[in-house]
């Protein structure tokens, strides 16, 4: 008999409806988040715009209401339940997806210099303002104003915050009589124009001071700043008193705290919403719905930021490539609601009311779940992936190789390696192509030995690159589980391995199957 | 070349360049229901991305190249994609409905439905490089320029020894006439040629390679480009190479160098015990989103020199010796087994679309105009528009599908009907 459970009890369970599909929450706080808003409205989708900083709220038009903190977002992709808390109390909104599109956190860099911010060491945005209006520029004691950037030296700095440096330069050089530095480590260069402009400003007489180790010692004293240090290229001792000392900032990703609890993964990726990985090049989570543009996702470099708008609308549309094969499906007569599947889903896709409930929209049938299920309850209908186990048992029955090896081969990895390497295996290999390795399961693997298959080779994508974010570890450690149980059946547990592969590493992949024949043999 | 047949297509959007930026490009416009025609040169999709190595140690680190299978296969899975390999651009005319454009493909020599791989081919053929496989899936074909048949007609030993019959040596190339509504320049970029730095001895001293030399070599398995065959025990990565170099007139960085070259560095030190990697540099630019934690992990990991060698040449008891000037200008000489020189990245060359502007490095587009150019239906995406990373380029792809896709719709909203 099922146990009831009251609701309560767990927060996560959501109905499943799809009602909202043209509705798209935008987090903004800056222009980034209005263009992406233009950008929607142009396409057709009813969009809400939530600024939750008062200084960005320009006049809007009516029914646009600046909405407060977004306090929570639960649910699935096409049926979101945003809530936020406004001055008039909580409120709710339905919507389709979510996009987190607020600007960077800017905070300026003194306590790393261990300095105070005061009128003659302004931050950056200080200066920047500063500078719009020249006349307020300090009475210069001497006949040159001396203006000294720190940048870069304790902490890396970023192209978009050197472009800034540079523009205040530019300005101050048509300044008469300043005098500017930079004392830097690495010059960052690598932005559309920022070399050229870089070189204009060292011939108009910007200089720049390049420290591999300890950069310059600043001593704040009652006369301002003074900064002594070793010259780089002279190797001389020297000292600087400069009129103004601009401190540089850091740019970090803005504060996403109810995303990063609505994206599963986000544990793993904090602070930000994706995980570091080439399988996630564009503003996709792993969370269907939920998307981050920009600085949300460390992107600064306003051509990069452009392109992140143009790829929410094109993953808004997107048909997903992998909804032509059924989701799997749960059979709720075994299922006992233990909600393993739901803790380990990396794509946040399941929930559950008398049973688990997978949203087919936001499963990429990686297969995580029917491998992890402790009752077996999950299961792949459609007919490809119809039955591991049978095309094992088919597979090696029509092998009469000795010895005969099963490689389990993720497609997004060790299949695309196999097709790189192009020339048939060794018919003493029987491959079976799995969407992700973390679909292959002890009973996968057992299976194969038991049909009469000498060895096991599970390939599966580099750490870091799995498009399920761990699928591939969750596969290396049933891999090691399998191991044990070998070990403990009195098999030799070298015969089973799990091997890293891209699918630009056919020869990686040869080599681990020609190891595992080799090893096969030895054993005769 | 004789030339027969021809051929006519329409298609929504012709796409330049068969590279990473042109295919995704590609993908992204089928899943907004327009079908695409990709042009490429090389007798193989993929562009620079196809012979890049895996830089995974043991785990990824983030350089993208595998991302290039996955976009081939929604190629391959999608109707609204064609890919032109072997197929030359004559000329692109503006007409009423977009663009009329002349085609020219070279024939494929050696019928992919017909050949079985068998490599029989490869064992007989005397001219080397003339037989050349694709890095994606090894499929064969004859590059013209380096076969004596298409010389003097004085060897057909591959297709007499073809068991397949698959080797077709008389075809003539195939003239196509295709009309397209837009185009996106997806031409990429050329690698700058390090010989115009002949001070670096590429071409001279054996065990001084490019960047993406080292990288093809690592993909198709390690160990052919070691100087006398033995495995380096030190390797020196020279930046800038054609990039940040106002005295060639090259004023811009090519921004994916560093990055290269230190996930390349950790992949070889991975691969070979006790490596000693030296960098010789002038400024680190950044890469990943945890670039401060990347850029001190590289202080720790390989000797960082700042500055860039006066001359490389060959040495006495190491294959390579480089001489540079040190922080006190003093004359420093350093001796390494193999020397890696990260060359920059050029623009394209793109004569066939007269009027069509480019900024003032020759990169396509004009700054702030992202991937517009200055000709209406004209778009532009990739390392076409300027240099950039495998990721930055999936993204300007997306960006230009999109706008192409708008450009279209507005099109048809706009049309006589």
């Amino acid at each position: 008999m099922k146990r009831r459970i009251p609701e309560s009890v767990f927060l996560g369970r959501e109905p499943l409806s799809k009602d909202h599909m043209n509705k798209v929450l935008v987090l903004g706080g800056d222009r980034l988040g209005r263009e992406v808003t233009k950008r929607l409205e142009r396409e057709g989708y009813d969009v809400i715009l939530a600024e939750d900083s008062a200084e960005c709220c320009e006049p809007r038009e009516p029914g646009r209401a600046p909405v407060s903190m977004l306090s929570r977002v639960r649910g699935f992709v096409g049926g979101f339940t945003a809530s936020f808390a406004t001055p008039d109390g909580d409120r709710t909104e339905r919507v389709g997806y979510v996009i987190a599109a607020q600007p960077a956190r800017v905070s300026a860099r003194h306590s790393r210099y261990g300095l105070t911010r005061t009128d003659r060491t302004p931050s950056l945005s200080d200066f920047e303002a500063l500078l719009k209006t020249p006349e307020r520029l300090p009475v210069r004691r001497q006949e040159w104003l001396h203006v000294a950037f720190l940048l870069g030296l304790e902490q890396e700095s970023n192209p978009v915050v050197f472009s800034r440096v540079l523009w205040c330069i530019e300005n101050l050089c048509s300044i008469r009589n300043t005098q500017p530095y930079v004392f830097t480590r690495h010059i960052k260069v690598a932005g559309a124009g920022l070399e050229e402009r870089y070189r204009n400003c060292r011939e108009k007489g910007a200089l720049f001071f390049k420290f591999d180790g300890s950069g310059p010692v600043v001593v704040e004293e009652q006369d301002g700043p003074r900064l002594q240090f070793v010259e780089p290229m002279l190797g001389m001792e020297m000292e600087l008193i400069p009129d103004l000392l601009i401190v540089d900032e850091d740019l970090e990703p803005p504060e996403l705290t109810p995303l990063l609890e609505a994206v599963p993964t986000a544990i793993l990726s904090e602070p930000f919403l994706q995980p570091d990985s080439p399988r996630f090049p564009g503003v996709e989570t792993p969370k269907a719905g939920i998307l981050a543009v920009g600085p949300a996702r460390g992107v600064f470099d306003p051509d990069v930021v452009a392109s992140d708008i143009e790829s929410v609308v094109a993953a808004l549309k997107k048909d997903r490539y992998w909804l032509d094969k059924a989701a799997p499906e749960v059979d709720p007569s075994k299922c006992t609601l233990c909600l393993t599947c739901i803790r380990l889903c990396p794509h946040g896709a399941i929930t559950f009311r008398d049973a688990a409930e997978i949203d087919p929209d936001s499963c990429v049938r990686c297969g995580i779940c029917a491998a992890e299920c402790p009752m077996q309850a999950i299961t792949f209908s459609s007919a490809e992936d119809v039955n591991i186990i049978e095309m094992i048992r088919d597979g090696v029955a029509c092998m009469n190789t000795s010895p005969t090896i099963v490689a389990f081969l993720c497609s997004r990895s060790g299949a695309q390696a196999h097709e790189a390497w192009g020339h048939s295996l060794s018919p003493a290999f029987l491959t079976i192509v799995v969407r992700c390795a973390g679909t292959v399961d002890l009973s996968h693997i057992l299976a194969a030995f038991r049909h009469g298959a000498d060895a096991v080779l599970v390939g599966g994508c580099f750490r870091g690159n799995c498009a399920s974010v761990y699928g591939n570890v969750l596969g290396e450690q049933r891999v090691e589980h399998a191991r044990q149980y070998l070990t403990q059946a009195g098999i030799d547990a070298s015969l089973v391995k799990f091997v890293s592969l891209a699918g630009n590493t056919p020869l990686r992949l040869l080599e681990s199957l020609e190891e595992l024949y080799a090893a096969c043999r030895a054993r005769g | 070349m004789t030339r027969v047949q021809k051929q006519t297509m329409h298609t929504d959007v012709l796409i330049l360049g068969g590279g990473i930026a042109g295919l995704q490009s590609a993908v992204e416009l089928s899943r907004m229901g327009l079908d695409s025609v990709v042009v490429e040169r090389a007798p193989f999709p993929g562009g620079h991305v196809a012979h890049f190595a895996c830089k995974a140690t043991d785990r990824c680190q983030r350089c993208g190249a595998c991302v290039l299978e996955d976009i081939l296969q929604h190629v391959k899975s999608s109707s609204a994609v064609r890919v032109q390999v072997r197929t030359d651009v004559e000329r692109i005319d503006r007409s009423a409905h977009g663009f009329s454009v002349s085609l020219f493909q070279r024939p494929l020599r050696i019928i992919p439905d017909i050949c079985s791989e068998c490599g029989k081919c490869e064992e007989v053929c005397p001219m080397p490089g003339a037989l050349i496989r694709s890095p994606l899936d090894q499929a064969l074909s004859i590059d013209e320029s380096r076969c004596s048949f298409f010389r003097d007609r004085s060897c057909k030993a591959c297709s007499e020894v073809c068991p397949e019959g698959a080797v077709d040596l008389h075809t003539g190339g195939e003239e196509i006439d295709l009309t397209a509504r837009a185009t996106i320049v997806a031409a990429g970029f050329k690698p700058f040629d390090a010989s115009e730095k002949a001070r670096f001895g590429h071409g001279i001293v054996p065990g001084v390679v490019t960047s993406l030399e080292l990288d093809a070599v690592l993909r198709d398995g390690a160990g052919t480009c070691w100087p006398n065959g033995k495995e380096p025990r030190s390797i020196a990565f020279i930046q800038c190479v054609g990039s940040r170099d106002a005295a060639i007139g090259r004023n811009y960085c090519s921004r994916v160098c560093c990055a290269n070259a230190l996930r390349m560095a950790k992949l070889l030190k991975n691969r070979i015990r006790g490596l000693e990697v030296t960098l010789f540099y002038m400024d680190l630019q950044n890469f990943d989103r945890d670039y401060d934690k990347r850029i001190k992990e590289a202080e720790q990991e390989v000797a960082l020199v700042r500055s860039i060698p006066a001359e490389i040449r060959k040495g006495q008891d190491r294959p390579v010796e480089i001489i540079y000037h040190g922080r006190n200008e003093e004359r420093v000489t350093q001796a390494v087994d193999l020397v890696a020189l990260s060359i920059g990245m050029s623009p394209p060359s793109i004569d066939f679309l007269q009027g069509l502007a480019v900024g003032s490095e020759g990169f396509v587009g004009e700054e702030g105009q992202g991937v517009h150019t200055n000709m209406d239906g004209v778009f532009v995406a990739g390392a076409a528009r300027g240099p950039k990373s495998i990721e930055e380029s999936l993204a300007d792809a997306v960006r230009a599908a999109g706008e192409a896709s708008s450009y279209l719709r507005k099109d048809i909203g706009g049309g006589s009907q």
